[in-house]
């Protein structure tokens, strides 16, 4: 019963969002029927488009299970985009390196060395969250921005391309690229792998013993630590976890769609995976619905510019609004629940907690 | 028609004489929330210059009858009449205008702000815009000193008072508005027993000032010490109303739960063995830079149940913390062979010991032998042997609910207590520590937990009573210890009393 | 070259400070507030825009007020009335600045090479004053923002631990519940607080656009408004301590020009990358929020 009214809240949160955005684009002069047909169109108009949308989602897949699992532990992870540039790069360094290898070790090494570098870079934040009590909201906005600049650095200078002549990396070799399959389509087997993580992540969630620590300290710090609880252990690793499923993410990105590195990666997936986390409500399984919501919404954004002459980053809108209607849904369906994501009386240095973008 | 008219005007005139004899008049105060009865036509008087105990088990309806009379809630029905004017406004602000205060329990004090800035939100005068603290200061000291209440000393905030200085500044602050009546909320259950008799003399210089002193209470014997009358509540109605020095604690104690109480008085003394099952030796525990445990050894035997008595704040939360394994010792060591199934129910119990948005039958997982219990060999959990676990024991330990999947939010406070207590019990433990758990609770669960204690004692267990209330203690504890400031002293046999265990918990020996 | 290197901290500094110092506020009162950036850019492109077509520098940095201030009270509606998590509200905030200034500016000006350009704000020289040596240019020949934003600092930190209102301002921060029982409308502190924010924010960001350059560029805030949050900490929630940082902060994104002219070859994502990381290095080593207002970052609702 409780899943099906959260279902149809955060369907309406989509819907009206749109609705918002109509009256902008009319207030904007453009027309809200070509915009929406474009969009609609460039998500799900043809197979090529179909396969393109889930292709899109790919990322905000991952980086979506990396938020989701990091807000259960009421762990602000904002820094997704930075732990997937970070597996991105270890992918795109790597790569090179794996001619010789046969196919299945290779792809098992680039996404390897894309877990554990993603894993390092959450877990940095982690560290100082755990040991240095740095808000991690702050730090992994601070690492977003680091990757970024790294990336541009490493693009230009150590990894660039033998010839010199262009910013961008050396090509991975050819074992180590995740195979596309109905060409010309880009569907390759990320989402599948997503799709298991998702599967994977619901179960240590509420299946095994950690994940009920990182639940319990993500709705109660002082009474996991009451009964023994190590949060400061559990919030490196419950970091580490989340920056490894966005490292994964921006490994699978590599060696399936791009298979090399070039001076910019991510439009903001880590972004726009805090609203897919938001409308799952941080259910791993809802994650890939609304991933795919999402990736649609972002391939139907390059039509859209096209036909309608509307930056694609009207979709920044729409997930705004998404994220304001569905805090805004949660929030009055939830009136008994005073404190909500305070979740004790105040004390010091309460920090907020994710509990009312959870199911209830 | 002529008795009607008899009984009439004899309700009017008793009416009239009530309002010119006493300040403060409140008839007929009906209050409904929802389905409750809160107040069912309660009428209360008070004459100036008196101290006026109201006494009433948790909800009786003390509480909503003072948010009446202080504006907090409006009533169904009834009046107020102070000082022969009856009130028609009763807003909060009027309230305070017309000269009603009130301390209530929650405290209002911004901890990190001097007490002079703490002040400012009070009826002192206002300077303007700029701060004046020394303005403040001067005015804070005109209402201490006919009270013989010491000021701390200048700029200090508030996390470097003590809870007595705490209670007396919140008092301050409501004496600042002027007030003829004052309404003092449970004031006395953080106080030991040496500041108690110093707060019972502030009461009394109050009194000497003219005022209405009620103080709110369910101690007993503090209310027969310095009430001049005492008014009982029980479910929402005034069942009787008393002058102090015509009655006594039993006759009291029975009007207010409506039969006699079962009178624990002494502790049994079966299942107590000579094996000692804990031992705590020559701990000693830093936090925050403060030596919190200093030196502190105890020792529990099986079906044994052991006393802490102390003051709050003075190491008893870190004892607490120390045997749950949330802090570590920096010195000393916890043996023993129930060093390891120790379960705590801890005396914050919505912050520390519940995760109030998780479902009863997770948090029953909190504690780690059963966690164990449920959790297999790949860290999987057991969710559905779990459950059915967590239903089970609610039926035992009568807490009745839809199921366990509710959340421990919806749970009331005495079902959170028994969740906890069931949590503990469940868990199979060598030795049981519970601080302040009956804090809150009225006679008959208070009763109900006392059971389960002594019944687990003589089962062959131990148990760590740490509490404030001294009452408890004697009835339940075969040995005694005070802590102060960090350090435990045990108490000989001819010290157990009042008075000496009162000095030793003030830090003299 | 230490004049220059002194000049362009300060310059730098400016629109961290404004932002700061308006989060100051706003974590006084109780509530963490990430959408700084959002209502920066806001500012920056707001404010542009208007200046841009009306002509009028001082219609300018009022519609940057006004944008910036927009963005905030759909923030203190999400925060103070509706009490949902603060992060994620301001978050929210960034992405919808994100979309809108990005959708706008495309529709208004196209995808042209052109860069829609203004006269900037014209330094303010305090005659004989700017002659100083080494802190004159600094402090003397600024644009007048810069010297508002100067004076503004002692002004916040009077405000905040010497006036009634300042005192209202931290137990609303404090202790909400307290601070609602004595009579305070927490609500209503905490809009006001985030309006303040949303014009200190709106300025920052019209500097960017108005002062710093004549131009806009998607995200132009470029973290700065992310900057501004550790800057609050890092200065211990104090005006001067505020004050303080932003200038280190200033400082590390000046070096970047300092060290180019001086022939220093090195990469320039180091620079670019510095301010970030000088971020999470300051932060960690002065540790944690420890004196952080009690109820920082707790949603708060009236029963």
């Amino acid at each position: 019963m409780m899943r099906i009214t959260a279902l149809v809240r955060s369907l309406i949160a989509v819907a009206l969002a749109c609705a918002i955005v109509t009256f902008g684009l009319l207030a904007l002069g453009a027309s809200p029927t070509i915009v929406f047909t474009a969009l609609a169109e460039g998500a799900f108009g043809n197979w090529l488009a179909c396969t393109d949308t889930l292709v899109k989602a790919t990322p905000l897949l991952f980086c979506g299970l990396s938020i989701a699992l990091a807000f259960e532990a009421s762990l602000w992870n904002i820094g997704a985009d930075g732990q997937l540039i970070a597996g991105a790069m270890a992918a795109g360094a790597c790569g090179p390196w794996l001619s010789r290898w046969p196919h299945p070790l290779a792809v098992l090494a680039i996404l390897g060395v894309g877990t554990l570098s993603g894993a390092l870079w959450g877990g940095i934040a982690g560290w100082l969250r755990a040991r240095r009590d740095v808000s991690e909201v702050i730090s992994t906005i601070m690492l977003n921005f680091t990757a970024a600049q790294l990336l541009s650095w490493a693009v230009h200078g150590p990894l660039m391309e033998p010839t010199h002549a262009f910013p961008k990396s050396a090509p991975i070799a050819s074992s180590a690229e995740l195979q596309l399959y109905f060409a010309p389509s880009r569907l390759n087997l990320g989402m599948l792998l997503g799709a298991i993580l998702a599967v994977g992540c619901y179960y240590f969630l509420f299946y095994t013993q950690t994940g009920f620590e990182l639940r319990a300290m993500g709705r109660n710090a002082r009474a996991a630590h009451y009964f023994g609880i190590k949060t400061r252990r559990l919030t490196i690793i419950t970091m580490g976890l989340s920056g490894a499923l966005a490292g994964i993410g921006g490994a699978v990105h590599i060696a399936a769609i791009t298979h090399r590195l070039y001076e910019t990666l991510s439009p903001g997936w880590g972004y726009e995976a805090i609203a897919v986390a938001l409308v799952a409500r941080l259910n791993p399984l809802a994650i890939v619905p609304a991933a795919v919501l999402f990736g649609a919404l972002d391939n139907g954004a390059q039509a859209m510019q096209r036909s309608a002459g509307v930056s694609p980053v009207l979709v920044h809108v729409i997930q705004a609004f998404v994220i304001i209607l569905m805090l805004t849904f949660d929030s009055l369906a939830s009136r008994h629940r005073v404190m909500s994501g305070g979740g004790t009386p105040t004390t010091k240095g309460a920090a907020p907690t994710a509990m009312d973008l959870v199911d209830a | 028609m002529t008795r009607y008219a008899t009984s009439a005007s004899i309700i009017y005139r008793r009416a009239t004489w009530l309002v010119e004899t006493n300040l403060l008049v409140a008839a007929g105060i009906t209050k409904r929330f929802g389905p409750t009865l809160a107040l069912d036509a309660v009428d209360f008087h008070a004459a100036a210059g008196s101290i006026h105990a109201l006494i009433g088990e948790n909800g009786a309806g003390k509480s909503t009858l003072i948010n009446v009379l202080t504006g907090r809630v409006a009533a169904d029905s009834g009046t107020i009449t102070l000082d022969g004017n009856p009130m028609d406004d009763r807003s909060p602000a009027a309230c305070l205008r017309a000269g009603i205060a009130a301390v209530f329990q929650s405290p209002m004090l911004f901890e990190q702000m001097s007490w002079e800035e703490n002040l400012v939100f009070g009826g002192f005068e206002r300077s303007g815009s700029r701060l004046d603290l020394a303005a403040i200061r001067t005015q804070a000291r005109g209402i201490a000193e006919p009270l013989a209440v010491p000021l701390p000393r200048d700029n200090a905030p508030i996390t470097t008072l003590s809870v007595s200085d705490r209670v007396r500044l919140e008092i301050i602050r409501t004496l600042s508005y002027r007030p003829r009546v004052l309404i003092l909320d449970e004031p006395t259950s953080v106080l030991g027993p040496a500041e108690l008799e110093r707060f019972l003399d502030m009461l009394r210089h109050l009194r000497g000032q003219g005022r209405v002193v009620i103080l709110v209470t369910h101690k007993l014997r503090e209310a027969l010490a310095v009430a001049d009358d005492i008014t009982i509540l029980r479910g929402g109605r005034k069942v009787a109303e008393r002058r102090a020095g015509e009655t006594d604690e039993p006759a009291l104690a029975r009007l207010m739960i409506g039969e006699l109480p079962e009178i624990v008085s002494a502790p049994e003394d079966e299942g107590l063995r000579e094996e000692p099952l804990l031992l705590i030796d020559k701990i000693g525990a830093e936090h925050d830079r403060r030596r919190v445990l200093d030196n502190a050894s105890l020792e529990i035997n099986r079906g044994e149940i052991v006393g802490v008595a102390g003051v709050d704040g003075n190491g008893q939360n870190e004892l607490a913390a120390l045997l749950a394994g949330a802090i570590h010792p920096s010195s000393g060591v916890v043996a023993g062979s129930a060093a390891d199934a120790i379960a705590v129910l801890p005396q914050n119990r919505d912050l520390d010991g519940l995760i109030l948005e998780m479902p009863l039958w997770e948090n029953m997982l909190l504690a780690r032998p059963l966690r164990r219990r449920f959790v297999g060999s790949f860290g999987n959990i057991d969710r559905g042997a779990a459950r059915a676990f967590a239903a089970e024991n609610c039926a035992q330990y009568g807490i009745r609910v839809p199921g366990a999947e509710i959340a421990a939010r919806a749970l009331s406070g005495g079902n959170r207590q028994r969740l906890t207590i069931a949590r503990a019990l469940a868990s199979d433990p060598a030795v049981i520590v519970a601080h302040d758990i009956c804090r809150g609770l009225d006679f008959n669960a208070t009763a109900e937990v006392h059971r389960r204690l002594r019944s687990y004692a003589a089962g062959g267990g131990g148990v760590l009573l740490i509490s404030t209330d001294l009452d408890e203690i004697f009835a339940l504890c075969h040995r005694i210890y005070v802590i102060s400031s960090g350090h435990l002293t045990e108490v000989s046999a001819d010290k157990r009393n009042p008075e000496d265990i009162g000095m030793m918990m003030s830090g003299a020996s | 070259m230490l004049d220059s290197f002194l000049t362009s901290t300060i310059a730098m500094a400016v629109p961290i400070l404004l932002a700061a110092l308006g989060e100051y506020i706003v974590e006084e009162s109780g509530v963490i507030n990430i959408g700084i950036e959002g209502a920066m850019l806001s500012g920056a492109f707001f404010g542009l825009t208007a200046a841009y077509f009306s002509g009028s520098l001082i219609l300018g940095l009022a519609a940057a007020i006004v944008a910036a201030i927009a963005m905030n009270m759909v923030l203190a509606l999400l925060i103070v009335n509706l009490a949902v998590n603060q992060v994620v509200a301001g978050t929210a905030i960034n992405l919808l600045a994100l979309g809108l200034t990005g959708v706008i500016y495309r529709r208004l000006f196209g995808i042209t090479g052109q860069a829609i350009t203004v006269a900037p704000i014209p330094t303010l020289r305090f005659g004989p004053l700017a002659h100083l040596p080494v802190i004159g240019q600094a402090l003397f020949a600024q644009n007048p923002l810069v010297y508002l934003t100067l004076i503004l600092i002692p002004l916040f930190a009077h405000f905040v631990m010497r006036t009634r209102y300042g005192l209202y301002l931290r137990a609303a921060g404090e202790h909400p519940a307290a601070a609602d029982a004595l009579g305070l409308n927490v609500y209503r502190i905490r809009w006001l607080a985030l309006i303040i924010a949303g014009a200190m924010s709106g300025l920052g960001g019209a500097y960017l656009t108005l002062a710093y350059t004549n131009t806009f560029v998607e995200g132009i805030s470029g973290g700065r408004g992310f900057v501004a949050l550790a800057v609050v900490i890092v200065g211990r929630w104090h005006a001067w301590g505020i004050a303080a940082a932003s200038m280190l902060f200033g400082a590390a994104i000046a070096l970047q020009f300092t060290l180019q002219v001086a022939g220093a070859r090195l990469p320039y994502q180091l620079f670019l990358a510095l301010p970030y990381v000088l971020t999470i290095v300051v932060l960690a080593i002065a540790g944690g929020q420890a004196q952080s207002p009690g109820a920082l970052g707790a949603p708060y609702l009236r029963e």
